[in-house]
């Protein structure tokens, strides 16, 4: 009887845990920046239709950003559109690919166009339309929008391989909890 | 004495005056009918050149009031499109004013938003051109536009990246030049259009000189039909009233000729009489005789000139009524009875069994047939016989049936050459008065005058010696009047017996 019961027993817990299983597992595929309570959104490096370039590593991104790359492979003179420091956008570059403070950063750009590793300072604009209008209006220009802001102005380049549609895209940023 | 009334010269004279009523009636009847052409052709011209006129002149309107249209639309199509053109360079280098990215930004979407519009007019230009020239001009405003915007786009790539001097040198050397084949053009443009409207400005102004002459040349039209118009009735007018006069003299002169001649006779008479030249009963009664048969002839005369007279007047008008010829032949031949009987005359008389019925005046077809019988009756010379026959017949002129009464004679006929005169007032045979047959000469033309005026006519076939045949045609009621009338059957017969 009592081996029946514990038969039993055993018999729904394994029912329990077939039924269960799938579902952890589907949750635990899911991005690990979800367990956490904050929302993310892909931020996507853009440039200009007419620029040849469809793919960058982060290394590369990186060096574009820290004035290492003055020029295009077309020829054209890199411009960088930055947003204003406090959004969120910036900090996730600052972040992810400068991986330096803000004045950090400021320095860096002040030494390197004192040296003129740099040929132009970067802009600064203050919407997202702005950037997206500017990097449409400038052949050299590179940016960075949420990719909810992209339109087909604008060109999205990969990041090491990677679209910002990709689950493993590497560039997100904090999207504030209203939203 | 009676053979001697007329003479060849008044019989002449009758014939001239019946003959010229007859012509001056056509002419007066043709003259109507000319009034009347001319007046449908003037309706008919005047309609057709004014509605030509007209339409010349609502396409002049039309075409003022498009051109207005045209020039205001296109004179601010072109004052936009040079406008547009102008802010689309100005704003770009407003963008130099500023170290500023974000207003940079915003100049570069003034710049990028005229140059769409220019781009789309200059779309609707090309879309519209028609002519050879404006073909050619609006693929060369296209190219130079487009030269221009690729230094444009250049300029404020420059300006955006920072690079003032760059942008301001490209403006300079490439930007400002190519921008100036865009103004050349649009000038171009500016003057081809004006040229486009003044030509049809023109074309306009002679569209309505051209309907200008029209509508004169519809007023002098009108006048001058109207006036020949006017002109001819009013001729019409004066012959009809000249022939009227005419014949009121020459009638009056010819019934005093009438009548002037017994009036001698009884004067005379009565002369010879008061002065006691007439002796003896037998004389007296001759003389009496003499003077009651001129008095009876003059009453019959007058009696004649009155009837006369009175169709002269052409209103007068008759009582038409469907009638039986069978009841109008039977009462003239009992009045005219005694006197058939008296004088030994053989009535033939034959009259078809289903008479149909005949629009006409009872008195007038009795009056006519009277005189045709009092005709055949002095005419016959030794033959006592005279035939009365009424039958239906298809009518000459039309498809309708008409019922016809023969009176015919067996006596001294008439001439050939005579035939056409005996229907004219006044006029006797020279052969008549030779045989001293007495008579008026308008009974036969009284005749045809009551015929024809109630629709009916009359006509004669005579042999010289062998005898006449004048015959009366009456319109029957309607078409299917024979159908009718022989369906019910007619009461004639009764009152014949």
């Amino acid at each position: 009887m009592a081996r029946s019961a514990g038969l039993l027993i055993t018999l729904s817990v394994v029912v329990l845990l077939l039924v269960a299983l799938p579902r952890e597992a589907a949750i635990s595929m899911q991005p690990p920046k979800l367990e956490q309570n904050t929302h993310t959104e892909p931020l996507a490096i853009i440039v200009n239709r007419s620029n040849a370039v469809n793919d960058l590593t982060m290394v590369e991104l990186r060096k574009l950003f820290l004035g290492g790359r003055s020029h295009w492979p077309n020829g054209r003179r890199v411009t960088l559109v930055m947003r204003a420091p406090g959004e969120p956008e910036y900090k996730t570059i600052l972040r992810d690919v400068c991986q330096m403070d803000e004045t950090g950063l400021r320095n860096h750009i002040l030494h390197s166009l004192f040296t003129g590793e740099m040929l132009v300072s970067p802009k600064t604009l203050d919407t997202p339309a702005g950037v997206r209008k500017f990097v449409f209006n400038v052949p050299g220009a590179v940016g960075y929008l949420r990719l909810s802001e992209v339109d087909d102005t604008v060109k999205i380049v990969a990041l090491d391989e990677l679209l910002p549609e990709d689950g493993k895209y590497k560039l997100r940023v904090e999207v504030a909890h209203a939203n | 004495m009676p053979a001697l009334r007329k003479n060849e010269g008044g019989q002449k004279s009758f014939r001239l005056v019946a003959a010229l009523d007859r012509a001056l009636g056509a002419t007066s009847r043709h003259y109507h009918h000319n009034v009347f052409v001319l007046a449908l052709l003037m309706f008919c011209a005047v309609a057709a050149v004014g509605f030509w006129g007209v339409r010349d002149l609502q396409k002049a309107n039309s075409e003022v009031r498009n051109i207005y249209v045209v020039s205001v639309r296109g004179l601010q199509q072109v004052g936009e499109l040079q406008y547009d053109a102008q802010e689309t360079r100005r704003a770009t280098l407003y963008a130099l004013t500023t170290d500023d990215s974000n207003l940079q930004v915003g100049y570069a979407d003034q710049s990028r938003d005229a140059d769409r519009r220019v781009t789309r007019s200059i779309a609707e230009y090309t879309l519209h051109a028609s002519l050879p020239a404006e073909l050619v001009l609006s693929e060369k405003l296209n190219r130079d536009w487009a030269s221009y915007l690729k230094v444009r786009d250049e300029v404020l790539a420059s300006i955006l990246e920072g690079g003032t001097k760059e942008a301001v040198s490209l403006d300079l050397s490439a930007g400002a030049p190519s921008f100036e084949r865009v103004r050349l053009d649009l000038d171009e443009v500016k003057r081809m259009y004006d040229e486009g409207a003044s030509q049809r400005l023109a074309n306009v102004v002679a569209t309505s000189r051209r309907s200008e002459a029209n509508l004169i040349g519809i007023l002098c039209f009108a006048f001058v039909i109207s006036s020949s118009a006017i002109w001819a009735i009013q001729r019409s007018r004066m012959l009809s009233a000249i022939q009227l006069a005419r014949l009121q003299m020459e009638f009056v002169a010819s019934v005093s000729h009438e009548l002037r001649t017994p009036l001698a006779a009884l004067s005379l008479a009565a002369d010879n009489i008061a002065d006691g030249l007439v002796e003896g009963k037998t004389a007296v009664q001759k003389y009496g005789t003499a003077i009651q048969k001129e008095a009876r002839q003059m009453s019959e005369l007058v009696g004649q000139i009155l009837l006369f007279a009175s169709t002269e007047d052409r209103t007068k008008r008759y009582d038409l009524q469907p009638l039986q010829v069978s009841e109008i032949i039977d009462a003239v031949l009992s009045d005219s009875k005694n006197l058939l009987q008296g004088a030994g005359f053989m009535i033939a008389l034959h009259m078809d069994a289903h008479l149909p019925l005949v629009i006409a005046d009872r008195s007038a077809v009795a009056q006519c047939l009277q005189n045709l019988i009092g005709n055949a009756l002095k005419y016959s010379g030794d033959s006592r016989w005279i035939g009365i026959e009424a039958f239906v017949a298809q009518s000459e002129m039309e498809v309708n049936r008409e019922v016809r009464i023969a009176v015919s004679d067996r006596g001294i006929g008439i001439d050939g050459s005579e035939l056409a005169d005996i229907f004219e007032p006044f006029y006797r045979s020279s052969r008549v008065n030779a045989l001293q047959i007495h008579g008026t000469g308008l009974g036969l033309s009284l005749a045809r005058r009551t015929m024809e005026a109630m629709g009916g006519k009359i006509s004669v076939v005579s042999e010289l010696s062998i005898g006449s045949t004048f015959t009366i045609h009456l319109p029957t009621t309607e078409p299917n009047g024979l159908e009718r009338a022989r369906a019910t059957p007619q009461p004639h017969s009764s009152t014949r017996a």
